[in-house]
């Protein structure tokens, strides 16, 4: 399961937490510290505010942990989480992206993901579109 | 949290960014006195949670208490992971990892300023 020795042999192996994917994990470690701790805060001091927006604060944070811990190990077993935490990150910001500007009311209380995450110069909108073409530049070779 | 020390901060994180990324562009790892750079912004980083602290602690409150203090602590740890993520592996994008670090703290910094409002 875990990459180990299997290496293909005579071809370039990329690592996804090699050169570029370097940076991108930096930038979702940054974003997993951010979103956790806002939901952290969140949920301990006025979860009965907005539950809806602060348990999706949750998962958000939840998933760039996922994906920035998945990411920097680069083994090909967590290149498969890495592309579930990302579809379901790319999922979740287009679909609360739009509902918090179709249905303001529905989110009262701002997340990362809130109109696409204006709140964090739309880095929340591209990462995942980053993460999916990262994972698909080192994809595996087949041997 | 004093204005002034603040605006420091985020002049330092500034030229820490564009110095990271401009030994990427120029496809170099950081040179020596980037990363003490680095830890200078950290350690002048670190100073302004310990004065907030202390204001805290003496009885300042801001408007949202929780996440201030959420700020003040995730502030102080961007930069040397991120030192750590630029080190074990030394490319261009070294650079990167430092930039993304210091743009964190940099925006941190002005939303801090922003949190740091005296509750009515």
């Amino acid at each position: 399961m875990t990459g180990g020795p299997t290496q293909p042999t005579g071809s370039t192996v990329r690592k996804t937490n090699s050169g570029a994917g370097r940076a991108l994990v930096a930038v979702y470690g940054i974003f997993a510290i951010a979103a956790t701790a806002r939901a952290g805060v969140q949920l301990i001091t006025k979860f009965e505010q907005a539950p809806l927006a602060y348990l999706l604060s949750a998962l958000a944070g939840l998933i760039y942990i996922v994906a920035t811990i998945t990411l920097a190990r680069g083994t090909r077993a967590s290149r498969r989480l890495a592309l579930i935490a990302i579809i379901i990150e790319l999922v979740g910001v287009v679909v609360v992206g739009t509902l918090s500007v179709v249905e303001p009311e529905a989110f009262p209380r701002a997340t990362v993901w809130s109109v696409y995450g204006i709140g964090y110069g739309f880095v929340p909108l591209v990462l995942p579109i980053l993460g999916l073409a990262w994972l698909w530049y080192t994809r595996p070779v087949t041997p | 949290m004093i204005d002034a020390l603040a605006y420091v901060v985020v002049a330092l994180a500034g030229v820490a960014v564009i110095w990271g990324l401009v030994t990427a562009a120029a496809n170099k790892p950081p040179g020596k006195a980037q990363l003490l750079f680095a830890a200078g912004v950290e350690v002048v980083t670190v100073v302004q949670s310990i004065i907030a602290a202390v204001k805290l602690a003496a009885g300042f409150r801001p408007v949202e208490v929780a996440t201030t203090i959420g700020y003040l602590i995730g502030i102080v740890i961007l930069i040397p992971i991120a030192w750590v993520w630029a080190n074990v592996e030394r490319n261009r994008f070294s650079g990167v990892v430092l930039a993304v670090a210091a743009l964190g703290v940099l925006a941190m910094t002005l939303r801090l300023l922003v949190l740091w409002t005296p509750a009515a």
